[in-house]
């Protein structure tokens, strides 16, 4: 197994608020991880700060042997971190196909890309997500859950060791978030690490065999979901104090 | 070796395609116009304006490039107009080299001093990178005008640079009229081709992506500062052989160029045309060059001064430039195509 990322110490602040508190927690090789809190308990802001798009103030973010703590993004990306973003985004007058194939024109997705070229391999990709027949089309005609399976196929496209998803199923109907969930499960059969956030806990509960929670900036506890969610504080971050007793 | 094979023996089939479009037949139709025209016999007043809108043309794809291909809006592009301009008349008059590798020096003088405006600038982003050139053209066109920085430049060179003279005297690239023409011609049919070709390529398609999302380009693992800078000195490579084909058309160049007017030619003929169409900007350098000529002859008939300024071609250009953003915001070249595709459909009954 070993550690794939490591985050020590992490702590980001912005004039008069702490998004981020001293963080330490370790994701290991191959594992696939959750990163649970209540809305606003920093977990986008942990995302930026692992993804190079923020710069702490202080700590250390260590992946596969490299510190890659205020590196640039693309650079982070090309050592082998791809992420999603809460709100989707997306190159939004390219076609989808055009979309991965960005990814797949990156340093590290070239070097996959090599052996079947660009195109191929990009569309390859379309068909691992479940878009392959939308290839030539926009993506601002797409629908919502069609957007975050985008989204995750740009990070492919990078030939990413640890996936980073911010709320994969946020804004998704039950049916659209089955998929995804599916889709998740086999890129972690396939060998990706895959760490990822979610403010409802249910969603989380049955996918991930570990899960860190964070409350107001702050590492409060990890393990296995269904005890993490009968954490004292996390039961207060979630339903407010005297929760306990209702639990 | 095997890939240029490929793509040599792909490009007829590429051209075929492309050509089988209303599209393709409409360009090639205006480019055999063009390789005829000078068979027609016309003065070389006539000649003249074709070889201003070609320049024209090549300058404002230029812009369009940046700002419709890679989402980069510069307000100063005259920079590179004025830059090349000044070198290539400089290279021409004082080191009397041939006009065409004076042209190309010119215009990699431009990507030089690209590098030096750009690599600051392009930290900027948005309405900021546009206020940046701007201001950055000001300067120049400021320093270019001072007749102290000219007489220091003199007694040091000898020569002539800085002052509201500019550089006079530049001899045309032929007194060949025809030849003079076709050079031009030329020069623009490789400059659209060139850039066309890049915009359909692998780095095209980042550029596309920086422009519709930088933040979300860079999260796919591309270094989009390195991709911005390369597309702002190939956009400033062919603004500089604008601006050094400016200086042989009009035999100099003086500090005018520098003016934030030029770069907002560049905005109006590619608002005309269309953003994001490289032909789009071609078609809105015809008929930016040609209406304002029309224009600028009907201010000079006497009847007509009442009128006096309303016929300034900026004024009519401008009120133009508004009522395309509110009416035709993809502008002309999509609309006018599809009234001549469905016209030609009637033509043929079908």
């Amino acid at each position: 197994m070993g550690v794939i990322l490591e985050v020590k110490n992490l702590t980001k602040k912005y004039s008069g608020l702490t998004a981020v508190n001293d963080m330490s927690f370790e994701v290991h090789r191959g594992e696939f991880t959750g990163l649970i809190g209540p809305n606003g308990a920093g977990k986008t802001t942990l995302f930026n700060l692992i993804s190079g798009m923020e710069k702490p103030n202080s700590g250390v973010v260590r992946f596969d042997g490299y510190n890659i703590t205020g590196m640039k993004p693309h650079k982070i990306v090309n050592l082998g971190i791809a992420r999603t973003f809460q709100l989707v985004r997306s190159f939004k007058f390219m076609t989808l196909l055009d979309n991965i194939s960005v990814s797949c024109l990156s340093p590290r997705g070239k070097k996959l890309a090599k052996e079947y070229g660009i195109d191929e391999s990009a569309s390859s990709i379309l068909s691992a997500v479940g878009l392959v027949d939308k290839a030539r089309i926009p993506p601002i005609i797409l629908p919502h859950g069609d957007l975050r399976k985008l989204q995750i196929g740009k990070a492919l496209g990078t030939n990413p060791k640890l996936l980073l998803l911010d709320e994969p199923f946020s804004g998704l109907t039950h049916e659209e978030q089955k998929g995804i969930t599916d889709l998740i499960i086999k890129l972690h059969a396939d060998g990706v690490s895959v760490f990822m956030t979610g403010h409802v806990l249910r969603e989380l509960m049955n996918l991930v065999p570990r899960a860190i929670a964070m409350h107001q900036g702050k590492y409060i506890t990890e393990g296995p979901p269904e005890e993490v969610a009968r954490n004292k504080i996390v039961l207060e971050a979630y339903l407010g104090k005297g929760a306990e007793d209702l639990a | 070796m095997e890939k240029l094979n490929e793509k040599i023996s792909g490009f007829p089939a590429y051209f075929k395609d492309w050509i089988k479009t209303f599209r393709g037949k409409v360009t090639v139709l205006c480019l055999i116009g063009l390789i005829l025209l000078p068979l027609a016999n016309p003065n070389p007043y006539i000649m003249g304006i074709f070889n201003t809108f070609m320049i024209y043309a090549i300058f404002a794809v230029s812009w369009d490039f940046l700002a419709g291909y890679v989402g980069q809006v510069s307000f100063g592009h005259a920079i590179f107009l004025g830059v090349s301009g000044y070198a290539t008349a400089y290279i021409i008059k004082y080191f009397a080299w041939p006009w065409w590798s004076a042209l190309l020096l010119g215009a990699v003088i431009a990507v030089l001093f690209g590098i030096i405006v750009g690599v600051p600038a392009l930290r900027l982003k948005g309405p900021y990178l546009a206020l940046g050139t701007l201001a950055m053209s000001l300067i120049l066109y400021q320093l270019f005008l001072m007749g102290s920085l000219g007489i220091m430049w003199k007694n040091a060179f000898g020569t002539d640079l800085f002052g509201t003279d500019g550089l006079g005297q530049v001899p045309p690239i032929s007194t060949n009229v025809d030849i003079q023409y076709y050079a031009i011609l030329i020069i623009m049919c490789l400059s659209i081709a060139f850039l066309t070709h890049l915009v359909k390529s692998n780095i095209g398609t980042i550029f596309r992506a920086i422009r519709d999302d930088e933040t979300g380009t860079s999260a796919s693992g591309i270094n989009t500062t390195k991709y911005k800078i390369l597309a702002f000195l190939i956009s400033g490579f062919f603004a500089g052989i604008a601006g050094g084909l400016y200086a042989l058309r009009f035999s100099g160049v003086n500090p005018g160029v520098f003016q934030p007017l030029y770069s907002f030619y560049a905005i109006i003929m590619v608002a005309i045309g269309g953003i994001a169409s490289l032909s789009g900007a071609a078609l809105g350098a015809f008929i930016f060059v040609f209406l304002g000529e029309i224009l600028r002859l009907l201010g000079d008939i006497p009847q007509l001064e009442v009128l006096g300024g309303f016929a300034e071609p900026i004024f009519i250009f401008s009120i133009l430039l508004i009522l395309i953003i509110r009416f035709a915001e993809h502008g002309l070249l999509g609309t006018l195509l599809e009234k001549l595709q469905s016209l030609w459909d009637i033509v043929l009954g079908r």
